[in-house]
């Protein structure tokens, strides 16, 4: 398949520390690829790279099968980490504006966008007066106002909540269903397990982990159980590792153990409402990366 | 449309609706002809409301009593002064033809006043010592002179000059223009802060490349300080045409000829290309408005060189002083505009200045999109004099 992106070698580094050291990775055409690691683990400064914001020190960038030129702009679509809009132009300005940046007439499609988030009736009022998710999904309209192929999220769901989150979720599947190729970049491991197919995880600036999602699972083998409870859960024999969530909870079986002896046990301690042998998580599988175990 | 055009087009629409635009273009040019006529007003009311009386005391027997009071006891005329019946007087010494000197006694500190009172006191003193000569000498005495200047150039055209001119036409014009000057770039400085603040600027930079946008920025504002221009002459002519009576003695003797007008004009795009390249990179600099407020004022304070100096520059136009001025890049705009409006300033000078400006342009942009690109994004982190230097040379 074609590739959409083609990072090779990139480095940089500010005042002598390394943010990004030699990282590598390609991004297929029509592609849902989870770039995820803590904050601070230089993912914000890949993508400034990517959308030549600030320059490599070393390393090669390829986009759309192309170095990035002004015309590649026109076909990506961006939202930052960093949220903010102008305040005092009103949303359907600051969407004609963007998107006559991106060189194309907006208003229809504004419009459209608009009422598919639910924002028609805000149309004229100016950003100062909206809501905080208001602004969000504003930002996220002009990040796609001008139907780009191409569309970098950068921590898509900090400060959404649940409804828009599942609003945005289900747009950013609709983008993939169309062909978008997406990058989605956040610390949030849980919604990147089920949306994309495949992540790059980073971690002080170094690559750890690449490729297929299942795969890169399937490598840390079925010794997880995901349980809903209630009651007081204590560890007990045949758990190596537990991270309890007050009623949920993800325990890591010890080599050898049997499940349903740690089923029996558990039944005896606590209420259990749900029981799921499974492949560790990704944040699961990432502390385990980090902590070298 | 290429993309600076975009960004231009709506920095100078989102910046034109701005108060402070507003405030700038029509208050502030206001505010400076209403000090100036008022100032005129007071004067001319001050001399016709209160009429001075002044009585004298005469030691040397030679004036005769005309309009003012007689008083033969110096301690009758301190009385009256004293209980207000005079508001002045004044004592003719025995060896006053001699020394010319006259001691004035007055119930009030008053400095205008004083003008006023020296001219009648030496009506009365010039009608008494002249009291035989024809009238018409006596008023020639009076005023000697009523000058009218007139300027030869090698065309042997002449050009009518006027002494209130050479202070005013100069002074008013180059504040003016340097307020635009200082306003639009200061707008450029602060939508550059804005942007970094309320974080777009990142949205912009994915769609835009950053000479495009500090292109943008520069000449949209740049345009906006020229509408500013534009609409302080229409000012200036539709007060001309109104002349109200106090404007009218000031106003009408400014004029401003079409090839001052041209050097205008280009010293102010070029003279705003270097504060606004200057502005731009302290944008990028500073981490919030205030901070980039307190580093533009090092720059406008240079700027302003001119005006602390402008009596100088005025009276000594070719002097060594005011010619060094006009070629340093941060001072020369106004300083040319100053001395090309009283003086002939020798073309290379003019060359020179020109040259020095357009490439400090070019420079002042080239380093100021380079520090841009290198420290735009580190938000809340000011680079170091050493950072900055090597963002510089990265290029």
């Amino acid at each position: 398949m074609e590739n959409a992106v083609r990072v090779l070698n990139l480095s940089k580094s500010f005042n002598g520390q390394n943010v990004v050291r030699d990282i590598s990775f390609d991004i297929s055409k029509g592609e849902v690829f989870g770039l995820i690691g803590p904050n601070g683990a230089g993912k914000t400064t890949i993508i400034r790279m990517l959308l030549d914001i600030i320059r490599p020190d070393s390393g090669e960038i390829r986009i759309l099968d192309d170095r990035l030129s002004e015309e590649t702009k026109n076909r990506i679509g961006y939202l930052p980490e960093e949220r903010g809009l102008y305040k005092k132009l009103t949303v359907f300005e600051t969407l004609t504006y963007l998107g006559a940046l991106k060189e194309i007439d907006s208003e229809k499609r504004a419009t459209f966008l608009l009422d598919k988030m639910g924002m028609l009736q805000h149309r004229d009022k100016k950003i100062s007066e909206l809501s905080k998710g208001m602004q969000q999904k504003i930002q996220i309209i002009a990040a796609i106002i001008h139907d780009p192929d191409f569309i970098i999220l950068d921590e898509p769901f900090s400060g959404l909540d649940p409804v828009n989150m599942k609003l945005v979720k289900e747009l950013i599947m609709e983008l993939g269903k169309e062909g978008k190729t997406i990058i989605i970049s956040t610390h949030m491991m849980d919604q990147v397990e089920r949306m994309c197919s495949r992540i790059f995880m980073i971690h002080k600036g170094e690559g750890v982990l690449y490729g297929k999602i299942e795969e890169i699972k399937s490598r840390y083998g079925k010794n997880t159980v995901l349980l809903e409870f209630e009651g007081e859960l204590k560890n007990i024999q045949g758990i190596k590792k537990m991270n309890n969530s007050g009623n949920y909870a993800e325990l890591i079986l010890e080599p050898g153990a049997d499940p349903t002896e740690v089923l029996k046990k558990l039944a005896e301690m606590v209420r259990i409402n749900k029981f799921e042998l499974s492949m560790p998580s990704l944040n699961e599988i990432f502390i385990r990366v980090v902590e070298g175990t | 449309m290429s993309k600076w055009r975009i960004i231009a087009k709506h920095e100078y629409l989102t910046n034109i609706k701005r108060k402070e635009f507003l405030f700038i273009t029509f208050v502030i040019p206001l505010f400076i002809f209403a000090i100036m006529g008022l100032s005129f007003l007071l004067i001319g009311i001050g001399g016709h409301n209160e009429e001075n009386k002044i009585g004298y005391v005469d030691n040397t027997g030679l004036f005769d009593p005309s309009n003012l009071t007689k008083y033969t006891d110096e301690d009758l005329a301190r009385k009256d002064l004293l209980d207000n019946k005079i508001t002045n007087y004044f004592v003719i010494p025995e060896n006053y033809t001699a020394t010319g000197k006259i001691i004035i006694y007055s119930s009030k500190k008053n400095f205008a006043d004083n003008m006023k009172i020296e001219e009648q006191i030496r009506n009365f003193l010039l009608d008494n010592l002249l009291k035989n000569e024809p009238s018409d000498i006596i008023q020639r005495i009076k005023k000697p002179l009523d000058p009218e200047y007139f300027t030869l150039n090698e065309k042997g055209l002449k050009s009518e000059d006027s002494g209130f001119e050479i202070i005013l036409l100069p002074l008013v014009f180059s504040m003016l223009f340097s307020i635009s000057i200082f306003a639009s770039s200061g707008f450029l400085l602060q939508s550059v802060i804005e942007e970094k603040e309320n974080r777009i600027m990142e949205v912009i930079l994915s769609s835009v490349s950053h000479k495009d946008l500090l292109t943008g920025k520069i000449i949209g504002l740049g345009a906006l300080g020229l509408t500013q221009v534009f609409i302080y002459l229409t000012i200036a002519a539709v007060i001309l045409l109104i002349n109200p009576l106090a404007l009218y003695l000031i106003i009408s003797q400014i004029h401003i000829s079409i090839p001052l007008l041209a050097a205008g004009i280009i010293y102010f795009i070029l003279g705003y290309i270097v504060f606004a390249g200057i502005m731009a990179g302290v944008g990028a600099i500073a981490t919030t408005s205030r901070e980039g407020q307190q580093i533009a004022v090092i720059f406008s304070l240079t700027g302003s060189f001119p005006f602390m100096f402008s009596q100088f520059i005025v009276t000594n136009p070719n002097e060594i002083f005011a010619k060094a001025l006009s070629i340093f890049p941060l001072t020369s705009p106004i300083t040319m505009i100053m001395r090309l409006s009283i003086t002939d300033v020798p073309f290379y000078e003019i060359i020179i200045s020109i040259f020095v400006l357009v490439f400090s342009a070019y420079f002042t942009i080239e380093i100021s999109v380079r520090i841009f690109r290198a420290s735009l994004l580190m938000y809340g982190k000011k680079p170091t004099i050493k950072e900055l230097i090597k963002y510089v040379r990265q290029g």
